[in-house]
């Protein structure tokens, strides 16, 4: 397995810029994520680091060696499409045994390549049928299988689930995980679905019109996100984002909200908004910090408990979103299905604003660093 | 080795030589599969070299040639003795080119109109789950598969006035039938237009069969729903559906007709007199034949006028019609 | 497409519509069949009963000697020789004019399709509009071209000219039916380790069949019909089988043989028309395809 650096790459298409300088620098046996909006450069990235497209300036190292514009081949590089990319006139075991015949590896030991692979990926039953004649999920592990079977030293996933059904993707998910675990296996991995990133990564690595937002483990970046955007697309439902008025209250700078009667939420980092006293900015607190009211945490020092009216309710099973309307802003709130919630009657909630973060509604950045 | 792929005039001169520099000082390996990949990388365009040179020389190059042929005095030979615009005027007040002009209009009008008319019924008449339907579609298409030459000389003897199509209906009883269209200068012409139909017509009837198959069966049925009739939902919604079909047919269609020769000339030769010559058959005899170079010439690039002026406007919507999807 | 309506029409007058229906399609496809049974009829027949018989009337016996006639002894122009050796040379043309123009327009298509450059597109455009241009334009250019290459009134030369122009519908062709092939397999064989031509040659060719079925087959059509590049660019002993059978069928020493005639054009057809009869399906989907350009 080998690490891989990204230093300052650029790809210019004539005038615009698709990678504006993306610095990502990775360990060996290494699952990183790329998520992004479509048409935020992860694909170009991708194919940059596979030698598919030639990059316009800086370097890719791949086990410390420069790679930059060494063709595909000589990258020892292999990827997982989204489409699967199978060569449709051959057999399954032809498929996995392309790149080693192509890399003049003698038949016998392809041939036991093949049943290595095939035995980890539960396909042996599979191997003289054409890609014609498989389902999605079969056609999935035939080309990971491919991908595997030349133990190259950095592999690359691109979208490699997103064509499967829901229950599938599931299974598949658990699947590459243990494979990593398994095999140590340095991986890019490109989604837009972010439980994948959220439960595959090691890092995550967000990206925007060609830049990189924000690098980081899941949870550094799901708690503490850089900036509005990285906020926003990370977590399902997206955190709220509550235009909040900064005061001076008990407990230094406070937060007013104009729930139907007025809210001051204390904030940890209060001395951050001093600068901000009488203006308006961001509270970016996420559905699980605000619930039905909950003994435990009653009297904890972040946590104020307020009425709000119920615009709408989604019961989801496990808890229940309601959703209210604060300042203008639809606020989604994670509440237990047991607690009375009807639309349009006002109810208590709790907010914990232990975990909260602040923006600059004109600039995006955090405030609160 | 390394310079031989190396174009000096393009970006990746720069890259290279920067490359090189930077790889032999630190792993003076990787210099060695510099050329290699650089031979990768221009194969695309170097299997599309001879295919791109053919296209240049032989297509637009001659295209250029023969306009220049048109503006000098050539005659049996290629000469360069620049004239102006006098080939085109003599070519315009050549009675001979005139009626090739007109019967171009005739027959070309006839013979699109004629077939899309037919190529449209009878792909509808066929698409009625008719019994049978693909040995009738093999019978109006297999004309299509026949050279023109063939068909000219089998047409040649249908519509001759002594044993032909006259003399079975006289013997059926029509004594007076008169059908000697072949040899009357003013109706000679129609002989080409029926014998250019009998060919093409199962062709664009193909074309609107392939194109009905293609119709969204649910909007037939939401049609139905909504209370239209077969005929109304034929007329209102599955035939203005086969808009592009309909022109691509008319852009064959009228591209058939202009380049028209082999038909002339197995059918007709031309005659009577020059009285069913169309443009190609002029354009090959003053050429070939005349020794007028520079009037054939001239001829060919009116031709060539007339293809643009429909083929441009085709290729536009179409190219427009991409854009907005 | 379904043809069920909700509003019935009355039984009757369903099956008077049917009927009607049956009549003019029968018609129809009596009077396209009826030139190919007067030519057959005809060429059986000998001159004798052309004259005093009509176009449908049946021979009495069973001749081929016009058949023979044409075929070994009929005269096209200067010489005697039926239209056999023109036959051949239609074969000597065709065959490498379609081997090599099928292979140039797959290698085309495929570096269209999936190894685009820049200016690839503009040049299929630029490829396109040659498939429109009326060959009147090009052929007095050709015609001193071939004389420079030493080639003027050969076979090879009309090969040559076949493919210049066969080239851009070849091409057109394949770059269509790989425009349907993902990039991502190409991406994917890279990655593995192969090639530009191991690419083609072990992946995108073993899925091209039908295309290179539909792309042989229209260029045997076209070469084997064409008359225009054959009268133009062939010498006495390199003519097509078009142009010799044009020469039989104006050339008049003594009485008109239109039993010779109607056999040799029957034998000029019967090549292309055993295509269509034998691969019909393909031979449609290359019309059509042809027709949808781009």
């Amino acid at each position: 397995m080998a690490n891989l650096v990204i230093d300052n790459v650029k790809k210019r298409y004539g005038d615009t810029e698709i990678l504006k300088g993306i610095n990502i620098s990775i360990a060996a046996g290494e699952f990183l994520i790329l998520v992004g909006p479509s048409g935020c450069g992860k694909s170009t990235l991708m194919n940059s680091i596979a030698g598919l497209e030639e990059v316009s300036e800086g370097s890719i190292l791949i086990a410390d060696q420069d790679v930059t514009h060494s063709s595909p081949k000589d990258r020892d590089i292999a990827m997982v499409f989204q489409s699967y990319a199978l060569y449709p006139n051959m057999t399954v075991a032809q498929n996995i045994s392309f790149g080693l015949e192509m890399r003049k590896v003698p038949k016998e030991e392809r041939d036991v390549e093949v049943e290595r692979v095939a035995e980890l990926l539960q396909i042996n039953h599979l191997l003289n049928r054409k890609p014609a004649q498989l389902s999605g999920g079969q056609r999935q592990r035939v080309a990971m299988g491919r991908a595997l079977a030349r133990r190259p030293q950095l592999y690359l996933f691109d979208e490699p689930l997103s064509n499967l059904d829901a229950k599938l993707r599931v299974e598949m998910r658990t699947e590459i995980k243990k494979l990593h675990k398994k095999l140590g296996t340095t991986i890019v991995y490109v989604t837009h679905d972010q439980v994948e990133a959220m439960t595959l990564a090691d890092r995550i690595a967000v990206m925007r019109d060609g830049e990189v937002q924000q690098l980081g483990t899941p949870q550094e970046i799901y708690d503490n996100p850089a900036n509005l955007f990285v906020a926003g697309f990370m977590g399902s439902p997206a955190m709220n984002f509550i235009p909040a008025t900064v005061v001076t209250g008990d407990d230094g700078a406070m937060l007013e909200l104009a729930t139907p009667n007025k809210t001051l939420l204390p904030f940890p980092k209060h001395e951050s908004l001093q600068p901000y006293l009488g203006k308006s900015l961001l509270l970016g607190l996420r559905p699980e910090m605000i619930t039905e009211p909950q003994a435990h945490k009653e009297g904890q020092k972040y946590v104020t408990t307020t009425a709000i009216e119920v615009e709408v309710t989604e019961p989801m099973g496990a808890d229940t979103m309601v959703i209210t309307r604060i300042n203008n802003a639809e606020v989604n709130c994670r509440s237990n299905p047991a607690y009375p919630a009807d639309a349009g009657s006002v109810i208590n909630m709790m907010f914990d604003t232990s975990k909260a973060v602040v923006f600059n509604p004109t600039t995006g950045e955090r405030v609160d660093v | 080795m390394v310079g031989l792929f190396v174009f000096p005039c393009s970006d990746s001169f720069y890259s290279e030589v920067f490359i090189m520099k930077s790889q032999n000082s630190l792993r003076p390996t990787s210099v060695q599969r510099k050329p290699k990949q650089t031979l990768a990388d221009w194969m695309p365009k170097i299997v599309m070299a001879p295919t791109f040179i053919v296209t240049v020389v032989c297509m637009y190059g001659y295209m250029v040639w023969t306009g220049i042929l048109s503006f000098t005095s050539s005659r049996m030979l290629p000469s360069y003795n620049f004239v102006g615009f006098d080939q085109y005027e003599r070519l315009f007040n050549n009675d001979r080119w005139i009626v090739a002009l007109s019967n171009l209009g005739v027959f070309g009008g006839l013979f699109i109109v004629i077939c899309l008319f037919l190529g449209v019924v009878l792909a509808i008449f066929l698409d009625q789950k008719i019994r049978a339907e693909g040995a009738i579609r093999t019978i109006y298409l297999y004309p299509m598969a026949i050279s023109f030459i063939v068909t000219g000389t089998a047409w040649k003897w249908l519509l001759n006035p002594t044993n032909g199509l006259e003399k079975l209906v006289v013997d059926m009883g029509f004594e007076d039938f008169k059908f000697d269209w072949l040899i009357n200068p003013d109706m000679v012409v129609y002989c080409l237009v029926i014998a250019a139909v009998w060919q093409a017509s199962g062709f664009v009837m193909a074309l609107f069969l392939a194109g009905l198959r293609g119709v969204d069966g649910d909007l037939i049925k939401a049609a139905h729903l909504d209370g239209a009739s077969t005929f109304t939902t034929y007329r209102r919604i599955i035939l203005p559906s086969l808009k592009p079909v309909f022109f691509s047919a008319l852009v064959i269609l009228s591209h058939i007709a202009i380049k028209s020769f082999d038909l002339v000339a197995a059918l007709t030769n031309g005659g009577p007199g020059y009285s069913s010559d169309l443009p190609a058959n002029f354009m090959y005899a003053h050429t070939f034949t005349r020794s007028q170079i520079g009037l054939g010439s001239a001829s060919a690039m009116v031709m060539l006028g007339c293809v643009l002026a429909i083929l441009v406007p085709y290729l536009y919507s179409e190219l427009r019609g991409k854009r907005h999807e | 497409m379904s043809n069920q309506t909700i509003k019935q029409p009355s039984k009757v007058l369903n099956n008077v519509l049917r009927i009607a229906l049956y009549t003019v399609l029968l018609t129809m496809a009596a009077i396209y069949l009826m030139p190919f049974v007067v030519m057959l009829l005809t060429s059986l027949k000998d001159v004798e009963e052309i004259r005093s018989g009509t176009l449908l009337s049946l021979p009495s016996t069973l001749g081929f000697e016009s058949w023979q006639k044409a075929w070994s002894s009929a005269c096209t122009g200067s010489s005697c020789e039926g239209i056999s050796p023109y036959f051949l040379n239609s074969f000597q043309i065709v065959l490498p004019a379609v081997a090599i123009s099928t292979l140039l327009g797959a290698l085309n298509g495929y570096v269209i399709s999936l190894w685009k450059f820049k200016g690839s597109d503009l040049f299929f455009a630029a490829l396109l509009i040659g498939c429109f241009i009326p060959f009147q334009v090009i052929l007095l250019p050709m015609a001193r071209t071939l004389g420079w290459l030493g080639i003027a009134n050969t076979t090879t030369g009309l090969v040559f000219v076949h493919v210049v122009y066969g080239v851009a519908f070849t091409t057109l062709f394949f770059r269509n039916f790989y425009q349907s092939i993902p990039e991502e397999l190409v991406k994917a064989a890279r990655l593995d380790g192969a090639g530009f031509f191991t690419i083609f040659y072990r992946i995108i060719l073993p899925v091209s069949i039908p295309i290179i079925v539909v792309t042989v087959i229209w260029q045997f059509t076209q070469i084997w019909n064409d008359f225009l590049f054959g009268v133009a660019f062939s010498g006495f002993d390199t003519q097509p089988v078009t142009v010799a059978l044009n020469n039989l069928v104006n050339t008049s020493f003594g009485g008109k043989e239109y039993n010779v005639d109607m056999a040799a054009a029957i034998i000029a057809a019967l090549p292309t028309l055993a295509v269509y009869v034998l691969a019909g399906k393909y031979f449609v989907r290359g019309l059509t395809a042809g027709a949808v350009k781009g």
